[in-house]
């Protein structure tokens, strides 16, 4: 009778869970061999600055996929987001080399076939085949551009750049810094710590383990009494700094852009540190109602005209190298500002975002997995 | 009954003739409305004073003017010869039991009564138990500890005289206090409020729009009317001496013949042919309606010459036989002279 | 017809059934949906989540309770949380009385109508764009730091704080508030206020011993929406608050939509539940539904 009872209200909340949007990822599908018709629409889900209409417009008009763009502020809303609804509810994703490995763990994105992208063979070699969007051989995403975190700064309050990543860490600035609200800011701290305080042994600030992760927070904790506020969205640390309530903290070039743009007078720089990064990967998901539409997405978006717009318009650099010509003819000099032109050397000295396993990758296995990250990023914030 | 017979010489109150309250050329207007127009007021220490009138005649206003609750727009207000007409309801030594009885309903009764006792910084201990006492002494000694919810209408009034009369005020103010119990319990409580105000001494002005009530209690009546003090006299000169169609009218019943009145109960009513006695006076007419109340029978009687009167015969002679008339018979109405009253003729308007 | 008058006469003769049927759809609705809300959000905190693949592992698990209770953290964020909703609920109290008195007590009819609707107003414009509002108002070069430079005070650190949410809640839920205490002054009648005077009570102490004690039940009702609402927000901590601003809401927010943590945030969901719980008993004794 009452195991009876039990077994219901099991079924119950199963029955319950499966219309929650936490359904379990399927198995991945054999990867599309011609691209067929297209289905008219395209879901995605991209990063604020991604899906402009610049090259959107054009994209519908040739293929007539219509775009429908949702926006996420972070790595872990993209996963949320993919996974939401049982899978099915959106074509692509703009992830970042932290949420990638998450997606193709997890079943939620579906291998690609790389003869149906033309563009890829002319992408600079390391983000042919990343270990962030390729599993053994099996490619399960097409890169798109990448960018260093760098430091913003108030020009007046910083006449001169600041050449090292102390200054966000500095009780000067106390109430004047601000990071972003994400549990991967915790690299930022462990890769200046690698340099400051080489006796930790952090090689990798993605792979840390417990003593590690220790000083990492402690450092951190210390900072969090000199934040004037986390930011969750890029308009936020904008009107941060517009309203001079911050001076100086953790961004990405687009707000620098932004800012500049509105004669806000800030800057950013690269510090001797180096800095991380990110390299973003477009996915299709694992049970995409309109894969046709997402090759064709994917196709646009890498070829040298959109690679150009997108790297000028965020601040960031194109995969594709093809893309330095257009750069300069959209906007002269942009192909040298914004690196597409650099040496591989600047690629490797930025340290890019990736999914924090237990696996440490040198035969370790006492990192801390992203959950833990994730814990250890609330106990930060307070 | 009694009272009535107090009142029969005009000089009642002659013991207490020392003024408490008086109202000197007092008007009030609510947004252009005349409630009260220039009225001038005078009551003596120790008196039952009775404002009667019609709902609207300004009865009520005075009363709040008294207390403070309202000021007024012109004149005087005197509180044992002190103008109080600035003073708030909280610096005048008088107290009101309210028409709602206004008890607070999340406090127990002992806290309702105690209420003003605590206002005067009263130690606790010392307000409750003189709030007990004053329980007791409207016989609700039992019910100290309960919510004014748990009572009966009758017993809520007494909470509410009990309240007031512990403070001892120099006057205590009674708005219609009696207006929403059932007749018996209304002649119940009019009789323990003779009863208190004679033991208690205090000075009473009492509102009311009965004018039974009126006459049965009250030492002193002003009648109100439109917002003006149409007469101020005992229930004695109030009926038989009226100064004003609108008194004569208003306080029993009347049959008013230009500026004569005549009371119906001294009418007489006989056959058509029959003679009527020397020094009595007489109209003709028919009976148009007859009405048995027991204790007397009242003819309404349509007069030959036009109009009608209002006759009211006392049942004194055993009626085996039934009525002596019946509607549509011809009668004569008869009374004697002296009972015929010229309206306003020999009383002043207003003070004596 | 003669069905509609047999059924009318078995309503007639059976009022009980006649009143079920009448309240069996919302009963439904409420059972089946609203409790049923509240049993998987119960069921789900004791399920675990796969961290790689990011599936749900369902059973019976404390881990969740047992990871919130062993981190200070989240103690710290509940009783943030709650504190913040008391002094939002205390703030809008003693802000609600002056107006809602005014209102009742001292406004003719049209003023009244004047001072109901501006009280109302707000809540017809965006949640977020009011939020956004005080942002700016109380950021450092806004215009609460530009009213102070003016008159020779220098700043106030306050954009992006406690304080911040502090002010910003009061002000947002204020009118929650105001309405529930307008309406328990309007139903005080009138004599008792100058029975209190006429009893020698003066204008405070006719406030505190009479008005306060029978308004009692608007206040209760106005505490329930002030403290539920701040209890349950997340996006004012979000969007005002600084370092060491986060609510339960956040926590619970950033582990459904973000983490995809759902049990876990389940788990943390319950808290503010049985707070609520606690909230409403007290209040119930207090009589605040007395007059429903």
């Amino acid at each position: 009778m009452r195991d009876g009872f039990k077994r219901k209200l099991a079924r119950l909340a199963l029955y319950v869970s499966a219309s929650l949007p936490f359904a379990q990822g399927a198995a991945a599908a054999e990867p599309l061999q011609a691209i067929g018709q297209g289905e008219g629409v395209l879901n995605v889900v991209a990063w604020e600055g991604y899906a402009q209409d610049d090259w959107v417009k054009p994209f519908e008009a040739a293929t007539g996929c219509m775009v429908h763009a949702k926006y996420a502020g972070s790595s872990d809303e993209m996963v949320a987001l993919m996974r939401s609804g049982g899978g099915d509810q959106y074509d692509v994703v703009s992830a970042s080399g932290d949420a990638t490995l998450r997606l193709i763990y997890g079943h939620d994105v579906q291998p690609i076939n790389m003869a149906l992208i033309p563009a890829w063979k002319n992408f600079i070699p390391q983000l042919q085949s990343p270990a962030f969007n390729t599993v053994k051989g099996v490619h399960y995403g097409v890169s798109y551009e990448w960018g260093p975190n760098t430091l913003l700064y108030n020009t007046k309050v910083f006449p001169t750049a600041p050449t090292s990543w102390s200054v966000i860490y500095n009780p000067a600035y106390k109430g004047k810094i601000t990071v972003p609200d994400n549990p991967i800011q915790i690299a930022d701290a462990a890769l200046y710590l690698s340099k400051k305080d080489p006796s930790l042994g952090i090689t990798d600030p993605y792979e840390l383990n417990q003593t590690q992760m220790d000083a990492v927070v402690m450092l951190l904790q210390a900072q969090s009494k000199l934040i004037k506020k986390y930011w969750a969205l890029a308009s936020d640390e904008i009107q941060l700094f517009t309203s001079g309530d911050a001076v100086v903290g953790a961004a990405w070039p687009y707000q620098t852009n932004t800012l500049q743009a509105a004669k806000v007078p800030v800057a950013e720089t690269i510090p001797q540190e180096g800095a991380t990064g990110w390299a973003d990967t477009w996915m299709i998901s694992a049970k995409a109602p309109h894969p046709n539409c997402a090759y064709e997405w994917i196709n646009w978006v890498t070829t040298p005209k959109v690679q150009a717009e997108q790297a000028i318009y965020f601040g960031e650099t194109p995969a594709n190298t093809l893309a330095c010509k257009e750069m300069d003819a959209q906007q002269p000099g942009s192909c040298e500002q914004y690196h597409a032109n650099a040496p591989s050397s600047y690629f490797d000295q930025i340290k890019f975002w990736k999914t924090p396993r237990t696996d440490c990758g040198n035969g370790q296995h006492d990192c801390l997995d992203y959950a833990a990250w994730q814990r250890e990023w609330q106990i930060i914030k307070g | 009954m009694d009272d009535t017979r107090h009142g029969l010489g005009t000089t009642t109150g002659a013991q207490v003739t020392q003024p408490i309250v008086q109202l000197e050329g007092v008007a009030k207007t609510y947004g252009g409305a005349v409630a009260l127009s220039r009225v001038d007021l005078t009551v003596h220490a120790g008196e039952f004073f009775t404002l009667l009138g019609p709902s609207g005649s300004g009865k009520t206003t005075t009363l709040r003017l008294i207390a403070g609750f309202e000021r007024p727009d012109s004149g005087r207000i005197l509180l044992d010869g002190q103008d109080v007409a600035a003073l708030p309801p909280f610096e005048r030594a008088v107290n009101t039991v309210f028409q709602d009885y206004a008890l607070f309903p999340h406090l127990t009764l002992v806290e309702n009564v105690a209420y003003g006792l605590r206002a005067k910084k009263m130690p606790k201990a010392e307000a409750h138990a003189q709030a007990e006492k004053a329980l007791a002494a409207v016989q609700l000694a039992n019910f100290a500890g309960r919510k004014p919810a748990q009572l009966s209408g009758g017993q809520r009034q007494r909470v509410a005289l009990a309240r007031a009369m512990v403070n001892r005020p120099r006057v205590l103010l009674l708005d219609e206090p009696l207006g929403a119990l059932d007749l018996k319990l209304r002649h119940q409580m009019q009789q323990e409020l003779k009863r208190l105000q004679n033991e208690t001494g205090i000075t009473f002005i009492y509102v009311t729009h009965d004018q039974d009530e009126a006459l049965s209690m009250s030492d002193r009546i002003a009648v109100f009317a439109q917002g003006q003090i149409e007469q101020v006299g005992t229930a004695f000169d109030l009926y038989e001496r009226p100064a004003s169609a609108f008194v004569a009218d208003f306080v029993g019943s009347s049959n008013i013949l230009g500026n004569t009145l005549l009371r119906p109960e001294k009418l007489h009513l006989v056959p058509h042919a029959h003679a009527v006695p020397e020094g009595f006076e007489k109209r003709h007419g028919s009976v148009r309606e007859i009405v048995y109340l027991g204790a007397i029978t009242r003819a309404i009687v349509a007069l030959e010459d036009g109009g009608t009167m209002q006759v009211m015969e006392a049942n004194i002679v055993p009626v085996h036989g039934g009525l002596r008339f019946a509607p549509g018979d011809s009668v004569t109405v008869a009374w004697p002279r002296a009972a015929s009253v010229i309206i306003g003729g020999s009383i002043n308007k207003g003070e004596q | 017809m003669n069905l509609k008058k047999a059924l009318s006469a078995f309503g007639w003769r059976r009022p009980g059934m006649a009143n079920a049927a009448l309240l069996g759809l919302p009963a439904l609705w409420f059972a089946g949906l609203y409790l049923a809300a509240i049993g998987a959000l119960l069921i789900t905190s004791f399920w675990t989540v796969d961290d790689l693949s990011g599936n749900l592992i369902p059973g019976f698990s404390l881990t969740n309770f047992q990871q919130l209770l062993a981190t200070p953290v989240y103690t710290r964020i509940a009783l943030r949380t709650v504190g913040i909703a008391a002094a939002v609920t205390i703030t809008d109290v003693i802000l609600a009385w002056p107006v809602a008195y005014a209102m009742i007590r001292l406004a003719d009819q049209r003023l009244r109508a004047v001072m109901m609707a501006a009280v109302m107003v707000p809540l017809w414009s965006s949640y977020l764009a009011r939020v956004y509002a005080w942002r700016v108002i109380l950021a450092h070069n806004g215009l609460l730091n530009w009213a102070l430079m003016e008159i020779g005070l220098p700043r106030a650190h306050i954009g992006y704080s406690n304080w911040a949410m502090w002010i910003v809640f009061s002000y947002l839920w204020l009118p929650f508030m105001i309405l529930p205490v307008a309406a328990s002054v309007e139903r005080i009648p009138p004599s008792l206020l100058e029975a209190s005077s006429d009893l020698g009570a003066r204008g405070f102490a006719t406030f505190r011993r009479v008005m306060l004690p029978m308004a009692l039940p608007g206040m209760v009702a106005g505490a329930i929406f002030t403290f539920s609402l701040t209890l349950g927000d997340y996006v004012t901590p979000m969007l005002v608050g600084g370092r060491g601003s986060d609510f339960i809401g956040n926590v619970v927010y950033s582990n459904v939509g973000v983490t995809n943590n759902i049990p876990f945030a389940a788990a943390y969901a319950v808290l503010p539940l049985g707070v609520m719980a606690v909230f409403l008993l007290i209040a119930r004794k207090l009589g605040a539904f007395d007059a429903l």
